[in-house]
């Protein structure tokens, strides 16, 4: 999975346009990315990586797009 | 152990909230994103001056004036972490308030929604050592008087109420086996970090949850808690006729469902109109099931508690409601 892939994910997760994500992209700049917002961030990206993040604790604090590449790539994911 | 789960009562306060009242006090929440996510349409609020003790005796009541011969209890195990007072114990006044005999023990346990799993193995391993023949294990907690109105992380969660099970010995094998388990490392992801010696000075008690931390945990670890299990009792998971996890809210009994493969029609929930009660959920949701005859003799039901701690345990029950 790439990080086009990704972006893709948290976008409809969001239920954002795909265009109005971007690396800078955070919980503190996106409306849509809340508490419960980032929840459905987490469940999803757990579904596209087969069940395999939930033993990846940073993955809850992982709450903009770079934290979230970073902790894929930390962990051999991407 | 043959140990039965004879009989469950629950207690629930007569205030009810829901998304209306969250909207009118906090205007900015999305409210259907909210109940779309956490599932919970109504919870319940114990009034000002109505604490868990006061809600464990209407409960425990419930159970006493029909079910139970007062002079069958050798126990009294209390779970809450909202005690009417840092000391004397909880459980010891309600000995007192329920009329139970003077030598009846009674000792609180400070578990959140892990506490019923737990207070069976306490309850269980007392009567299986013949220490005591029956007791009672009451769960109650009031975590809304914790949570301010515009905490939107934790408000829409979390319930109050109570359940009263007895527990007696038992002709057959009816309790367990038990997997338990303890992660202090996520202590500070779910908490009320005033009123206690560490920060005395502090009067304002708050609750405060890492949310995404205690999901991730819940994610992690329930599901190894599931198997380990199921090892340990040598089932297959498709031999559990009903599995009853505590109610923490639809996104968490969910993902536990998808992660572990599980059928929907398997899992019992009962959140939707009841809310996060804590420890009470898991008896307040097997009286549920009792009520609505989903079991048959012989059936066996998983149960698994989870959370603040992190604490965590589950255990099977051989359905016998001749036990």
């Amino acid at each position: 999975m790439n990080e086009n892939e990704i972006i893709k994910i948290i976008a409809k997760t969001l239920n954002i346009a795909e265009s109005s994500i971007n690396m800078d992209s955070s919980a503190d700049n996106v409306d849509e990315w809340d508490s419960l917002g980032h929840l459905g961030v987490l469940v999803a990206l757990d579904k596209a990586f087969d069940g395999k993040l939930a033993g990846i604790p940073a993955m809850a604090t992982a709450d903009s797009v770079s934290k979230i590449f970073s902790v894929l790539k930390e962990n051999s994911f991407i | 152990m043959k140990v039965a789960i004879n009989a469950i009562e629950y207690y629930l306060p007569s205030k009810t909230e829901d998304g209306s009242n969250l909207k009118e006090q906090n205007p900015d929440w999305r409210i259907d994103d909210i109940q779309a996510k956490t599932g919970i349409n109504i919870r319940r609020i114990s009034a000002p001056n109505e604490t868990a003790a006061d809600m464990a005796v209407l409960a425990a009541e419930k159970l006493l004036y029909s079910k139970v011969d007062i002079e069958d209890v050798d126990f009294l195990v209390f779970v809450t972490q909202s005690p009417d007072y840092l000391l004397p114990t909880s459980a010891c006044i309600l000995q007192d308030r329920l009329g139970l005999k003077k030598s009846c023990m009674a000792f609180d346990v400070n578990l959140g929604c892990s506490g019923f799993v737990y207070g069976l193995a306490i309850g269980g391993a007392l009567i299986e050592a013949g220490i005591a023949r029956s007791g009672l294990l009451i769960c109650s907690d009031t975590y809304t008087k914790y949570i301010d109105q515009d905490d939107r992380t934790c408000r829409p969660l979390f319930s109050d109420g109570a359940a009263a099970a007895y527990l007696t010995s038992s002709t057959y094998e009816t309790l367990g086996p038990f997997e338990m388990g303890t992660d202090g490392s996520g202590f500070n992801n779910l908490i009320v970090p005033s009123g206690g010696a560490r920060s005395f000075e502090l009067n304002e008690r708050k609750l405060s949850m890492a949310g995404s931390n205690v999901f991730m945990f819940t994610m992690d670890m329930v599901p190894k808690c599931v198997d380990a299990l199921l090892a340990k009792a040598k089932l297959n998971i498709d031999e559990i006729d009903l599995f009853v996890f505590h109610q923490a809210s639809k996104l968490v009994i969910d993902n536990i469902i998808r992660r572990l493969e599980l059928p929907e029609e398997k899992v019992f929930t009962n959140y939707q109109d009841i809310g996060n009660t804590v420890s009470a959920s898991i008896p307040i949701a097997l009286s549920d099931v009792e009520n609505a005859k989903r079991l048959n003799n012989g059936d066996q039901v998983m149960l698994v508690g989870f959370g603040v701690g992190y604490s965590w345990g589950g255990c099977i029950v051989h359905w016998n409601s001749g036990a």
